[in-house]
């Protein structure tokens, strides 16, 4: 570097070096960084991508509550299954109102649906309190033992 | 002929009857615990339904829930297998109110022979010859020691309640018939809740040996040869084989007459088993199985019958379609149960089977539920299947049979595979010569001289 102590020297002008910061630019270009920053005593030299916004990366956004499938995680609440083997009533008798609905709000003990085995009408009461959040099985139908009724919510 | 049977058990048997159903052309219905839901029957059979947890007193005794399962599937008969319901009147008269058929025999004659008393008083008014004993039961220690005295020793306390082995106390000599007699009803009653019992002669070195019969709805009653279950361990059946070792054509003919004759005179309906010990010459009856036995396969394979056939054509009205004379026995068969327990300690190996591989070729039969990747329940019983063998004659079917035993893959668990292989080599099972304490005795010898 030239000495340039005459007109110069008013002015404090750092010591740079053009190639040192192409070389950094370069770098930036060729490892993709978005700024690079180099000190040395008494200079620092800092070279930054234009127009690249800096921001943390966008994560997914977080899953919305949605009704269960295989292949997701088990929603929740408690599923109440059967437990005996026979044809399930939804209400007490033919043409009568069901013992629940989806959305009601039911608890431990209340009978949810009959299940008729042999002739006998058999109430089956839930075994969790909650709201009835889903219906699986249709009046009438014949079901197995531990098949899922409803589930609480 | 049925539209739909419902198979009211599980496990080989199960697999055995839908098997028989699917050749028939009849719709099947398994009904399973939750701990069978991937037993080999289930998939097999055209629905399923599952009836209870695993214990079986909530689902394969389940009654209601078996009932329940016929009225929603629609099943117009039910079979029961063995073991489970398949004895039990009570459930027959219950399926009998729901006009749903009972594949087996008459709840009258179910009865009857599960009282073994009844069964032995019925048996000898019918000509069939009984182990000589009490003439029912013994109500006071007095009366023990006077019959006891008479017959002379050793005898047999036996609950009347009881069966299949179960409930025998023996006493060498008086001073030991007291303490028989308390210990025996004790048992009875916790056991079977009943505990009357009834003396019998003891029977030194003999065989058992068992006769097949089937009977239609016609007053037919044949008779498809003997069964020699001898070798037996705890009283459960190891090896069974047909025809016997000790028989000759004409024994077989003189009893299987005397119990044709018996049972037609009783009025008997479908399959059933008439078990005797046999020791020098003579036949003593000791009791009589009224369903389809495990063993069943090794008098399929000499006769050519397919009794789980029979069984349904008999309960749906038709006749049997063969005469005595027809009833040939061609060459021999042997069946080894193979359960998951060690060989020789009997410990049971519940879990899972990582590999199966069933022998083939010809005069092989494999009747198993098991496969690869399937894991045997803890609750049941421990058998993975039968491995049946038939030959032109017995030597030709120990060959194969050792073949067969070589080939057969069970891993994963213990099986009492090693156990046959070393029967086989054995000169006195090679002869034929042996007796109901045989296995025992060879057990116990070669747990205290281990080669």
């Amino acid at each position: 570097m030239s000495d340039d102590k005459g007109a110069k020297a008013s002015k404090k002008r750092p010591n740079i070096d053009p190639d040192f910061v192409r070389e950094l630019a370069g770098l930036l270009e060729e490892t993709g960084l978005t700024e690079i920053e180099v000190e040395e005593t008494g200079t620092r030299v800092r070279v930054a991508r234009q127009g690249v916004p800096i921001a943390p990366p966008v994560s997914a956004p977080p899953p919305a509550q949605s009704e269960p499938t295989d292949l997701q995680a088990p929603a929740s609440g408690t599923v109440v299954t059967s437990p005996m083997v026979g044809t399930v009533f939804l209400g007490p008798s033919p043409g009568a109102p069901p013992f629940v609905k989806q959305g009601d709000s039911i608890n431990d003990g209340q009978t949810i649906v009959i299940v008729e085995a042999m002739k006998t009408m058999n109430q089956v009461p839930t075994t969790a309190s909650g709201r009835v959040v889903e219906i699986f099985v249709r009046d009438g139908q014949p079901i197995e033992f531990g098949e899922p009724l409803m589930r609480i919510d | 002929m049925f539209e739909k049977v419902l198979i009211a058990n599980r496990g080989e048997i199960a697999l055995r009857i839908n098997r028989a159903c699917k050749e028939m052309g009849i719709a099947t219905v398994a009904i399973h615990s939750t701990a069978d839901s991937d037993a080999m029957h289930v998939r097999l059979a055209d629905e399923s339904v599952c009836i209870g947890p695993p214990q079986a007193a909530q689902s394969y005794l389940n009654i209601p829930a078996i009932v329940s399962a016929c009225e929603i599937t629609g099943a117009d008969a039910i079979h029961p297998g063995y073991g489970f319901l398949s004895e039990n009147a009570h459930f027959i008269e219950i399926l009998d109110e729901h006009q749903i058929k009972f594949i087996g025999p008459k709840a009258e004659h179910i009865r009857l022979m599960g009282d073994k008393i009844a069964a032995k008083k019925a048996v000898k008014s019918l000509g069939i010859p009984t182990v000589p004993g009490s003439d029912g039961a013994v109500e006071t220690d007095e009366e023990a020691t006077r019959l006891a005295k008479e017959m002379g020793y050793p005898v047999l306390v036996k609950a009347s309640a009881g069966g299949g082995g179960r409930g025998m106390k023996l006493a060498r000599a008086q001073d030991e018939l007291s303490i028989a007699l308390a210990t025996a009803r004790s048992e009875a009653l916790a056991a079977f809740g009943d505990d009357a019992v009834y003396l019998e002669k003891y029977l030194e070195q003999p065989r058992h040996v068992e006769i097949q019969i089937i009977a239609d709805g016609f007053g037919k009653v044949l008779h498809l040869g003997e069964r020699d279950c001898s070798l037996q361990r705890r009283h459960q059946k190891v090896w069974e084989e047909a025809p016997s070792p000790a028989l000759n054509v004409a024994a077989r003919e003189k009893i299987g007459k005397t119990v044709t004759d018996a049972l037609a005179k009783l009025g008997y309906l479908g399959v059933g088993t008439v078990e005797f010990l046999y020791e020098d010459g003579e036949f003593y009856f000791i009791e009589m199985n009224t369903r389809l036995q495990v063993e069943h396969p090794v008098t399929e394979l000499i006769t050519g019958l397919d009794l789980v056939r029979e069984q349904i054509r008999i309960a749906a009205g038709s006749p049997l379609d063969f005469e005595q004379d027809d009833v040939t026995i061609a060459g021999h068969a042997i069946e080894c149960r193979i359960n998951a327990e060690n060989p020789f300690t009997f410990q049971p190996s519940p879990g899972l089977i990582t590999d199966f591989h069933a022998p083939g070729g010809l005069g092989v039969r494999m009747d198993s539920a098991a496969y690869s990747g399937y894991r045997i329940p803890p609750y049941y019983d421990s058998l993975v299947g039968k491995l049946i063998v038939h030959g032109k004659s017995r030597n030709e079917c120990l060959m194969r049979l050792r073949r067969a035993l070589d080939e057969l893959v069970v891993g994963g668990i213990e099986t009492t595979i090693p156990l046959f292989q070393e029967l086989i080599s054995q000169p006195d099972i090679i002869d034929g010569d042996y007796n109901i304490h045989w296995l025992e005795n060879y057990l116990a010898k070669r747990e205290s001289d281990p080669r």
